[in-house]
């Protein structure tokens, strides 16, 4: 019985560590702005299965905290500074992400 | 048990009495039914989530036990949490624990009237398999290791160790708006000479499975209902069989504000088997009779 739920639990770890980040590909860099409340563009490209390195330049005076639940990511960016975000390769598909001090401010990403 | 009336009037009625404000705000905003966190939309069951990137959380989570074959009992465990998520894949959570014990008249139970530090606990989750674009299904693995003072039972000075592993696992049935969650539980535990004769490490374990389904009726509120199957062993590895339980109740979250939310589930045993009581259809020794689950939580 042990011998056979070890058996199992290692089988898990392996299967877990199996699918950790472990690519040193050499990242896509994106850059995104926000002026007046709006990304600029509102929509930006990115490889499929590649990590991506995003510039979030904030132009307003006012901060901004960039958020994407399905990125996995949540960012403050102080006014008129850069901040940058490392994504984990992605799945081709869009993604969505906003202001979160401002929830009007709305883009996307598309991967391909 | 006119607490136990209390407590679930508590669960369920706030919030939805906050969910119609606070849902109206929300119908204001553009972007109505974004992504969501779904760790804690399912009651009991935790979905698959893990934060994002940079996120804190500071939340007060407790979960009550009420009932047994006779008597009066009530029993509650919270958790003071500090949460954080360093990067895309892992989660790690920890705090200590605070008990309360109401117990009176109950057969095989000391009476007691108590509130108490009762451990500490830590936890860590694994992202295994991401939901995307493509993929409807989230996996997480997740361990949680807990030191105990107070037994969570009977509220006796014990030294209890357990390690609670759980695969959480998610299926966005309808786009940011049905989830369909699931948990698979391995639960082993000691507890040293918890009669005080002398009888060394006591070793159980606990396993179970559940199910459940939430609802997005607001973007800022979820509910839904899940079912449960505990199976309780003496041994560490399921060795003997005591009985089992199953729990079915209603779930609900809600979004209270930008980084303000809770939760909250109410579970009843509607069918269980205790070895020690042949023809018995309830397990009121390994389990209670109900029990309830509250949380509060601001992300900073």
């Amino acid at each position: 019985m042990i011998g056979t739920n070890a058996k199992w639990i290692f089988s898990l770890l392996l299967l877990a560590m199996s699918s950790l980040p472990t690519s040193t590909q050499q990242a896509a860099t994106v850059t995104i702005s926000v002026k007046n409340h709006r990304f600029q563009p509102a929509q930006i490209q990115a490889p499929a299965r590649v990590p991506i390195e995003l510039h979030v330049k904030n132009l307003d005076p006012t901060p901004m905290e960039f958020e994407s639940v399905s990125l996995r990511v949540e960012k403050v960016v102080a006014g008129n500074s850069e901040g940058i975000i490392r994504l984990r390769p992605l799945d081709p598909g869009t993604y969505n992400f906003f202001d979160d001090f401002n929830q009007a401010t709305n883009g996307t990403l598309v991967i391909k | 048990m006119p607490y136990v009336r209390c407590a679930r009037a508590i669960v369920f009625v706030a919030p939805f009495l906050v969910a119609t404000g606070f849902g109206a705000r929300a119908q204001d905003n553009p972007a109505f039914y974004r992504d969501v966190e779904t760790k804690y939309i399912f009651g009991f069951t935790e979905g698959s989530g893990i934060g994002l990137e940079g996120e804190k959380e500071f939340s007060l989570e407790t979960v009550a036990r009420m009932g047994k074959r006779d008597g009066r009992y009530w029993a509650s465990e919270t958790k003071l949490e500090y949460e954080f998520t360093p990067n895309q894949y892992v989660q790690f959570e920890l705090g200590p624990l605070v008990s309360t014990h109401v117990i009176k008249d109950v057969t095989d139970m000391d009476n007691r009237n108590q509130l108490a530090m009762s451990g500490f606990f830590g936890e860590v989750r694994y992202l295994l398999l991401d939901r995307g674009p493509s993929s409807p299904l989230a996996v997480t693995l997740s361990a949680e290791p807990e030191w105990h003072r107070i037994d969570e039972t009977s509220g006796a000075r014990v030294k209890n160790f357990g390690l609670e592993l759980k695969v959480n696992a998610d299926l966005e049935l309808i786009k940011n708006r049905l989830y369909l969650g699931s948990n698979l539980l391995y639960e082993p535990e000691g507890t040293h000479d918890p009669d005080g004769i002398g009888a060394g490490w006591e070793k159980e374990s606990t396993g179970g499975i559940s199910g459940a389904l939430s609802y997005r009726v607001l973007p800022s509120v979820f509910v839904g209902a899940e079912l449960w199957y505990l199976r309780h062993y003496e041994g560490a590895w399921f060795n003997t069989f005591t009985g089992d339980a199953f729990f079915l109740g209603p779930t609900a979250y809600v979004q209270l504000g930008r980084k303000v939310f809770m939760t909250a589930a109410w579970n009843v045993q509607i069918h269980g088997r205790d070895v020690d009581e042949p023809g018995s259809t309830l397990n009121l020794s390994e389990f209670s009779r109900q029990r309830g689950k509250l949380k509060l939580a601001v992300e900073f």
